[in-house]
């Protein structure tokens, strides 16, 4: 018996020591290896996505290796599957995130959220050839979303936003169903089989839909943007250093204008300073 | 129901019946409305040649008749696949990238998998026969847990789950131990069912030779068994191939990761899917192959 209670103290000690990093460490390990491993999301262009090369490319790239040339380091990248940053378990095995993340409380209790970096306008999109005009004419239509996004939240009115960032925002839209996909590019491919044929409408980041737009679907934005979403870079929990010396270089990066004309080379738009309001 | 069955003898009559099948489907498809026939009409005419093409196909040597078919079948396909209005363009430019780098991966993972997997079954199975109560209950216990849990499950387990732990693993190392352990609990089952299949008048035949125990395993029923075993094994690799995609839930290159990301640069996804499966069909296809001359050769005792 005295053996299994102190078996079980032993593994609660060891989970206990390996969650947190101590002070400082991160930090040290990047520096010592004179590179940092950044966890991005290569799945939405222009953000972050894997080039014909097959190298990672993008806004989020671009800042990362910027963020890493100012702590005097190399930046390389690994793209785990969205829940495996978002459990904050990293083990390790990546040092950063920079995907495109908005800080939310849910995750602020296993993630640490240095700085934003920029934010992404949400619009509604139709058809081209659909006859809406306004927002309003939306209500009680089919709409569609990337299941367990910021935008299905928005329709669901449950978005919760860090109001320390984040401008504030209005639901301006009572959709009549919610279709859930795997990813926005999905509800896309829906809509583009025709006004109404599986889907009314769908939400998603404006840069996003520009770029299908772009790749001819036959979409178009429907109004404002409905929401201004804050992306912030992220670190494991428990290195306070490396967390403030890195949101010191992000702020350092967008008072020199770097992270402007980073945003206007990729978005074509300055989506940093839009901190409407 | 009877009834029908007789029916059914008639060939005119299943003729008719199928005519019924074929027309319904094919008037549901879109045709050209430049065309001065209607719909209906088009989906008759259509379904009247593939019933004709079926019957003169048949007065051909059966050989020639399978070729025939699946040469019509790929075409069928093709003209699907076609209708997408792909970008060779882009097809081309990545297709290195699939070919060296994604298949590379692919390839990797579920060969020491299968490999792994194998070593596990057969002593999963030996265990799970086995008349220690421990050994039986670790077999059993295992089998129905790695059967009874969805893969990406046991792939997060061992890849977010074991660093609290302390045991930090990386990628490759964390998709080859799941899917190993996860196949390997298939695999038990399908190794106990071969082992169970030599008749027992062999072990005890063995016995009555003086045979150890070791020996009647290896000598004489792990040979019989392993033809039998082969046929389902061939059939978890397959899945297991398209199953190794799960180790890009860790951010590992391979074939389903590269077809998912690259497509999504410039919303050409259909190319890539598309490229992606007729890359996975064409290894499937080469490893039913394989599998075909492997059960040739342990199907020899059977030959007279």
């Amino acid at each position: 018996m005295m053996n299994w209670t102190k078996c079980a103290l032993g593994l609660t000690a060891m989970i206990a020591f390996t969650s947190f990093a101590q002070a400082g460490e991160v930090l040290d390990k990047v520096m010592a290896d004179k590179t940092m491993i950044v966890a991005t999301n290569s799945e939405y262009p222009p953000a972050s996505y894997l080039n014909s090369e097959g190298k990672f490319d993008g806004f989020d790239v671009d800042v990362a290796k910027e963020l890493a040339k100012r702590l005097g380091v190399q930046a390389t990248f690994i793209n785990p599957a969205w829940e495996a940053i978002t459990s904050g378990k990293w083990g390790g095995r990546w040092q950063m995130a920079i995907g495109s993340m908005t800080p939310t409380p849910a995750r602020a209790q296993v993630l640490d959220f240095p700085a934003v970096y920029y934010f992404t306008p949400a619009a509604f999109y139709v058809h081209q050839k659909a006859s809406y005009e306004s927002l309003k004419d939306l209500n009680g239509k089919k709409i569609g979303a990337s299941a367990g996004s910021t935008y299905e939240s928005y329709l669901n009115k449950t978005l919760k936003l860090d109001e320390a960032y984040s401008p504030p925002f209005d639901y301006l839209v009572e959709p009549g169903e919610i279709r859930t996909y795997e990813t926005d590019t999905n509800a896309m491919d829906d809509l583009r089989l025709g006004d109404g044929v599986r889907l009314d409408a769908g939400i998603s980041s404006v840069p996003n839909i520009h770029e299908a737009i772009k790749n001819n679907y036959p979409l178009r934005i429907l109004g404002e943007p409905v929401f201004f979403e804050p992306l912030a870079v992220v670190v494991a929990k428990g290195d306070k250093e490396f967390s403030q010396k890195t949101g010191a270089i992000v702020e350092e990066m967008r008072a020199d204008g770097t992270l402007k004309a980073l945003s206007i080379k990729w978005f074509g738009a300055d989506l940093v300073s839009t901190k409407a309001k | 129901m009877a009834n029908v069955f007789t029916l059914m003898q008639h060939a005119s009559i299943r003729r008719v019946f199928l005519f019924i099948i074929l027309f319904g489907l094919l008037i549901n498809f879109d045709y050209p409305d430049n065309w001065d026939i209607s719909g209906p009409v088009v989906a008759a005419i259509i379904a009247g040649l593939i019933m004709l093409n079926m019957h003169l196909v048949l007065y051909l040597p059966f050989r020639a008749q399978v070729v025939v078919f699946w040469f019509e079948l790929l075409t069928l396909f093709m003209v699907f696949f076609y209708s997408f209005d792909l970008s060779y363009t882009f097809i081309i430019e990545r297709l290195p990238l699939l070919i060296f780098t994604g298949i590379g991966y692919t390839l990797l993972v579920s060969a020491l998998s299968i490999m792994i997997a194998s070593g596990i079954a057969l002593v999963g199975a030996l265990m799970r026969l086995s008349n220690n109560g421990a050994a039986f209950a670790i077999s059993t216990f295992y089998v129905s847990f790695f059967r009874g849990t969805p893969l990406l499950l046991q792939v997060y387990l061992i890849y977010l789950g074991l660093p609290q732990l302390g045991i930090i693993l990386d990628a490759i190392p964390s998709g080859v131990i799941a899917l190993s352990l996860c196949y390997g609990a298939y695999m038990t089952e399908i190794f106990r069912s071969g082992i169970q299949a030599v008749p027992k008048a062999q072990t005890e035949a063995a016995l009555a030779l003086g045979l150890k125990s070791w020996q009647i395993m290896l000598k004489v029923v792990l040979p019989q068994a392993i033809r039998i075993i082969i046929p389902p094994t061939g059939n978890n690799f397959i899945a297991m191939l398209k199953d190794s995609s799960l180790v890009s839930a860790m951010g590992v290159m391979e074939l389903m990761y590269l077809a998912r990301t690259l497509g999504r640069s410039e919303f050409k996804h259909f190319e890539m899917l598309i490229t992606a499966a007729l890359i996975y069909w064409f290894i499937s296809f080469l490893f039913e192959l394989l599998q075909g001359r492997l059960e040739k050769h342990f199907g020899k005792s059977m030959k007279r």
